[in-house]
């Protein structure tokens, strides 16, 4: 501003025309004449022969860069034919990228002060040439802005420093239970009080290094499928046939699992791992792997969940990996074939929908029982028995890709029983020599053939699990119910025992197995571009368990492995696996309610706790079998999923709900993208509305738009899903694929789905009461005058903003109206996804969860009528307002109140109780069942409570040292909070609180 | 029958009384301790409230106001001499920052609330308590809420100051309530004359009522002694409270830690100070909670 009164704005543009040209001159200067960087010029197959523009939106500033054949020029002028355009706001954003640090960045390309034409991908290789030059200037950049951020954490700090004492005061007397439910059958005492993590050494040493090691990113999976795709081709064979797509997978997976590393980690109960490092980041090239090019030299130094990256991985994947698969992906198959359709370009604004598409299908539910009891032997078996049927050529390729990837698997195994017997030879340990030689046979047994005691079935699921991951990416492939499919094992075990003493020893040592198996799964992350860690924040893998409930013939479920899984959950109290817990009204025992609670209280945030009765009527529309129904679990965060049966992407989509109602704020016009893609519906400021009816139809049409758009571009996904990476091994596991024939992506599954999490109910519902009550009912103000207020934030009609936060019943309140308009916006936005065609056949099943993106796009969002201000959070899930009321009985009684049918891809609802330091942990958990036990029995589908204070938060902040355990329920998965970017530590703390 | 204003029904609450409750706030209070934690509950009229964090300032009622009783000029923003107490402000004002503490609620309307919070009860093992205020200023009307709250099987509990005609309160209110909440400040007469505006007689004779029954179980009976610093919390008050439930047999009563907050909460009303009130603004410290408890427990009644 100050430099257009200075110079005028035509000589401001000029003089950052001149800037930017500088600056690519400099860097051009440095990448030819320096060959330590001119040799990243070139790859594997050639020279990076590409341009890049940079332009202002009025073109003011245009010029480019251009790499070719190892050379780099600037250009005055914009580029014809550049790959990627990055265009900015105006001069200030375009002055802005060369001063800012990556978190500046990443909020200009949020809130479109940059965007990018063109392909992202090329502008990362850009970016990352950049930081070749600039390397040691972004990261002392990053390390500025880590400091500036802990000292503004100092600033909130409470006062009184005694709030680590809380959590660990939560460990001490643990509550105890006789045998009440009938399932139970060998735990004398259920709770399993008399066992704490102190009785694990080797789960302690897991946890610490679980806690303190930074995750590294490892190449071997993206490696070795570069590798051999390089000699047999990808879109042709070695002898230039076009390759089926299931079959190319297949053979290119099968030589990962004969070359992968086989690992049997130290001290470890089960074998495999997912990486070849001790944490690691698998990279998938043909999903998200590119979208961290930028970051190769940085990301170990990146404030939010910095990964470690070795010199020759930073090689392999720049001068091998990345090249081969740069238009081998999901994003640029689509934008290639499709010619950067509309539907992508809204994707790649972020503030719209977002599809996981883009980086992976994967969430589900493999069929783990079958695997455990007939091994991938009576499996092979079955599929040959297909074949021998009458099967057209793409059945008879998939069930050959079905049995090629079963093979890889199996041989994985057996490397891993030869490790193991290695390994034994080498360790002079004789305990650990006899464990690793049992091992042996294990791994030699399972997945291979049938599962036999509890040691080979938690083997069989944790190798399978691998091998899964060896397909497609660690985002949300869930476990199911393993209380349930591992009980049998235990049964037989114990069964064989003899003695007290012998019963209580193979107690223990299940309880020690489930939390090497839950530490395993701790061996990974997905390896998240900084981006994500604003969509994201926080988020592992997401693997789901659910407990409980009840069994497909609908009896009592709750078994002895249910304990024992919940001992190990409160025992480690980690982010993941996302420990889920169903219950049954009246078929559920209130003592295992109860235990809940408790591991909820000790965790501060988990299980997520499921409503049984509210979920199976929920999905009883669809006309799947009751008795599968009885089968669901909990998907990656709290979407149902008929385990082993269905393929239901239940994480297709975050939808910004809220952006539906700003684009009928502004007659389809979006304010923070500066898009007007919307319908025409009519102008609020200009008085077009002149009923209520009116306006909401206005917003159902913008929103009707919005999931048209979303859902053409995940059809596009799709599609290359199947080109680019069929799942042959997953479709081994799911039932329906062998008998039909098909890949789970192209539909082989007995059912399919894709699942939404639709963000902002809360938020869409309190600004259409205000607009239904002070606008047009009390006429309190007029549409025209509201709009004006938000517009300026409310800053000039702080009366409005009172009158929308005090004057109207909000959803929470208790108010009938409200949640029939709740209800009434979730039932349109279910029947409208429902009638949408869907690719795989089935239906579009609607959410209202958030994972982290009600921070993210309520950063994106200007003030809104229901009085929540411009870039504050949404609330998560679709939980409340915390000033809807000041009773959280009004909070689960209008939660409660939704209709279950329009939710079919469940919800994620928030309390945040703190309990009073002097209370015992008897009624401290009395009056958490008794808010949950009453919410269910009120007809609430799901609850997730954090028990913690905001001070114990606000400490957190400012120590994080003493808090790497604490881990909070965001909306749907748990985080460590220590890891959370600011924006989503705060929303945490700004939660309503309510003391018990 | 006298018809009582409502200050609040409340939801969840957790500690008045067993379970999760739904607490009804009487307006109006025989006694005017000085330190009051619900000042607003004192006077049985309807009163105006200006809550200075919660107003927007708009002015909207500044102008409409006839009697030129609302003014930035003024501490506490509303000239208490001028007002009419039409509260034609509190329908104005946007944000609710002036709001009528005390509203005539019809025993249906209670009743709807709760029976709203009813499914929060069985599980909790909660129910209604009377409050205030004290409800027994009310007899009548509070025992309209009790009996149909009994024909639901809910549990009942009324919190008093026990300054009450016995005759009435055990024909009113006696059979339908579970559990009596019954407030011992000090037990100097004088002292209490001075502090709670009443001297105690009559409080101790219906306690001793209520503690004869309770001996036969034919009510929950809890004693509940307020820590005001200086006040009722002096080894002399303590000591004289603990030997007095001793002596009528009874082995468990309650302390309640000085709450500051009422400070606060007096000048939305318009008062700034109060004559005998202790000025102490801060919360009490553990250290001196547990001294007081051990004076109850050398009686040996545990708290």
């Amino acid at each position: 501003m100050l430099l257009n009164v200075m110079f005028g704005k035509s000589s401001v543009s000029a003089l950052t025309s001149l800037m930017i040209q500088s600056f690519l001159r400099y860097f051009a200067a440095n990448m030819n004449m320096r060959s330590s960087l001119n040799r990243y010029l070139k790859h594997k197959d050639g020279w990076f022969n590409f341009s890049i523009g940079l332009k202002t939106e009025d073109s003011s500033v245009a010029c480019g860069i251009d790499f070719k054949d190892g050379h780099v020029l600037v250009l005055r002028t914009l580029p014809a034919d550049a790959r990627a355009i990055a265009v900015f706001r105006n001069d200030a954003a375009a002055r802005r990228l060369l001063t800012g640090n990556s978190t500046d960045q990443i909020f200009m390309m949020l809130k479109s002060d940059m965007r990018i034409e063109g392909s992202p991908m090329y502008l990362n290789l850009f970016s990352f040439f950049l930081s070749l030059v600039f390397k040691s200037v972004q990261i002392g950049g990053m390390k500025k802005e880590r400091k500036k951020n802990e000292k503004e954490a100092q600033k909130i700090a409470p006062k009184i420093n005694k709030v680590p004492d809380a959590i660990a005061r939560r460990n001490h007397k643990s509550l105890a239970c006789d045998r009440i439910d009938p399932g139970v059958r060998y735990l004398d005492e259920p709770y399993l009080s008399e066992y704490s993590i102190e009785d694990f050494p080797r789960l302690q040493k897991f946890l610490h290094d679980h806690l303190n090691e930074k995750p590294e990113i490892c190449p071997e999976l993206a490696y070795l499928l570069t590798q051999w795709h390089r000699e047999h081709g990808f879109e042709t064979d070695a002898k230039g046939n076009k390759w089926v797509p299931v079959l190319r997978k297949a053979r290119a997976y099968t030589y990962v699992m004969e070359n992968k590393k086989p690992i049997i980690a130290e001290d470890c109960l089960i074998a495999g791992t997912t990486t070849s490092k001790k944490i690691g980041c698998p990279v998938y090239p043909d999903g998200s792997g590119g979208l961290i090019w930028n970051e190769l030299l940085t990301i170990s130094q990146r404030s939010h969940n910095p990964f470690n990256i070795s010199e020759d991985t930073r090689d392999i994947l720049h001068f091998d990996v990345f090249p081969y698969w740069m238009h081998r992906n999901f994003r640029e198959y689509v934008r290639n074939k499709y010619h950067n359709p509309l539907s992508q370009i809204l994707d790649e604004r972020y503030a719209l929908y977002f599809n996981w598409k883009q980086a992976t299908i994967s969430h589900t539910i493999p069929d783990f029982p079958k695997i455990l009891k007939v091994g991938t032997c009576g499996i092979i078996k079955e599929i040959k028995n297909e074949l021998r049927t009458k099967c057209n050529e793409e059945k008879k390729a998939t069930l050959h890709a079905m049995i090629l990837c079963l093979r890889g698997l199996e041989v994985y195994a057996e490397h891993l029983s030869r490790q193991a017997l290695h390994d034994a030879g080498r360790t002079s340990d004789s305990v650990r020599k006899q464990e690793l030689v049992h091992l042996s046979r294990v791994c030699a047994r399972v997945p291979k053939y049938g599962a036999r005691t509890l040691d080979e079935a938690v083997n069989s699921v944790w190798i399978t699990w691998v091998a899964l991951h060896m397909e497609s990416m660690n985002a949300g492939l869930s476990l199911g119910r393993l209380d349930q499919w591992l009980q049998p094992y235990f049964i037989a075990d114990v069964k064989k025992i003899k003695s007290k003493e012998d019963k209580e020893t193979y107690i223990k040592h299940a309880i020690e197995l489930i939390g090497h198996f839950f530490m395993r799964c701790t061996d990974h992350f997905p390896l998240t571009p900084d981006l994500a860690n604003f969509y994201f924040g926080g988020s592992s893998s997401d693997q789901a368990i659910t407990l409980g409930g009840v069994t497909p013939e609908g009896n009592d479920a709750v078994c002895d492995m249910t304990y024992i899984f919940l001992k190990v959950t409160e025992m480690l109290s980690i982010r993941d696996p996302n420990v889920n817990a169903r219950y049954m009204p009246g078929v559920n025992s209130d003592a295992y309610l109860r235990r809940l609670c408790e591991v909820n209280l000790v965790t501060a945030a988990t299980p997520s706790m499921h409503n049984d009765a509210a979920m199976i009527q929920s999905l009883s529309k669809l006309k799947y079998d009751i008795r599968d129904i009885r089968n669901w679990a909990a998907t990656g965060c709290v979407e149902p999923t008929l385990c082993g049966k269905h393929f239901g992407h239940t994480n297709m989509q975050m939808m910004n709900m809220v952006a539906a109602l700003e684009m009928a704020l502004n007659n389809g016009y979006h304010p923070v993208t500066r898009l007007a893609i919307g319908p025409k519906t009519g102008y609020p400021s200009k008085g077009h509305f002149k009923d209520f009816e009116s306006f909401f139809n206005a917003f159902t049409r913008q929103f009707a738009y919005l999931i048209d758009t979303s859902i053409e571009y995940n059809n596009l996904l799709a599609e290359a899903h199947q080109y680019l990476r069929p799942t042959p091994l997953l479709s081994a596991l799911i039932d329906g694929g062998i008998k039909k024939g098909l890949d789970v992506t192209k539909g082989g599954a007995k059912y399919n789905s894709s699942g939404t999490a639709i963000i902002g109910l809360a938020d869409v519902t309190d600004s259409m009461m205000v607009i239904k009550k002070l606008v047009f009912e009390e006429k309190k103000f007029t549409f025209p005058e509201l709009i004006a207020a938000l517009q300026t934030n409310f800053e000039k009609n702080p009366e409005i903003l009172a009158m929308a936060r005090k004057r109207v019943p909000l959803f929470g309140s208790g108010s009938d109206e409200a949640v029939a308009l709740a209800n009434r916006i979730a039932k349109w936005a279910h029947e409208y996804y429902a009638k949408m065609p869907h690719y795989r056949g089935g239906k579009y099943t609607t959410g209202f969860w958030s994972m982290s993106n009600h921070v993210a796009f309520g950063t994106l969002t200007g003030a809104l009528p229901s009085g929540r201000q411009a870039g504050k959070p949404f609330t998560p899930g679709l939980t409340p307002q915390p000033f809807a009321s000041k009773s959280l009985l009004d909070n689960i009684r209008d939660v409660a109140r939704l209709k279950p049918e329009n939710m079919n891809n469940n919800i994620a609802f928030n309390v945040k109780v703190v309990p009073s330091a002097h209370q015992t942990r008897e009624k401290t958990v009395e009056e958490m069942f008794s808010y949950v036990k009453t919410y269910f029995e009120l007809g609430g589908m799901q609850m997730q409570m954090n028990v913690v204070t905001s001070d114990m938060l606000r400490d957190a902040m400012a120590h994080p040292e003493n808090y790497r355990n604490l881990i909070v329920r965001i909306s749907g998965y748990n985080a460590y909070f220590v890891t959370l970017n600011r924006d989503m530590q705060l929303e945490l703390i700004e939660r309503a609180e309510y003391g018990i | 029958m006298k018809i009582p204003l409502i200050l609040d029904i409340r939801g969840n609450s957790l500690d008045d009384g067993p379970g999760i409750r739904t607490v009804v706030f009487f307006k109006g209070c025989p006694l005017s301790c000085s330190w009051c934690h619900n000042p607003e509950s004192k006077k049985t009229t309807a009163e105006l409230s200006f809550d200075e964090s919660e107003c927007a300032g708009c002015d909207a009622c500044i102008g409409m106001c006839e009697k030129k009783a609302l003014s930035r000029k003024i501490i506490g923003f509303v000239d208490r001499k001028k007002c009419s107490l039409c509260f034609r402000c509190t329908e104005v004002c946007p944000s609710g920052a002036l709001s009528r503490m005390g509203r005539e609620v019809p025993v249906e309307e209670i009743m709807a609330t709760i029976f709203r919070d009813m499914p929060f009860y069985r599980n909790s093992g909660g129910g209604v308590t009377l409050s205030g205020g004290e409800p027994t200023l009310f007899m009548d009307f509070a025992s309209q809420i009790l009996q149909q709250c009994k024909k639901k099987k809910i549990h009942t509990l009324i919190e008093t100051c026990g300054h009450f005609e016995w005759g009435q309160f055990e024909k009113k209110i006696l059979p339908w309530i579970d559990m009596v909440y019954y407030d011992i400040k000090i037990m100097d007469s004088a002292l209490h004359k001075r502090y709670c505006g009443l001297s105690n007689e009559k409080i101790l004779n219906n306690f001793e009522n209520l503690a004869a029954l309770s001996l036969k179980r034919k009510i929950n009976l809890l004693a509940r002694t307020p820590l005001v610093p200086d006040i009722t919390d002096t080894p002399e008050n303590l000591q004289a409270i603990a030997r007095y439930l001793s002596a009528l047999g009874i082995s468990s009563a309650s302390l309640l830690p000085y709450n500051p907050m009422w400070k606060k909460k007096i000048m939305k009303f318009g008062i700034n100070d109060e004559i005998n009130a202790p000025d102490n603004e801060s919360w009490m410290e553990t250290i001196h909670i547990d001294k007081c408890k051990s004076i109850f427990a050398q009686y040996g009644i545990s708290v």
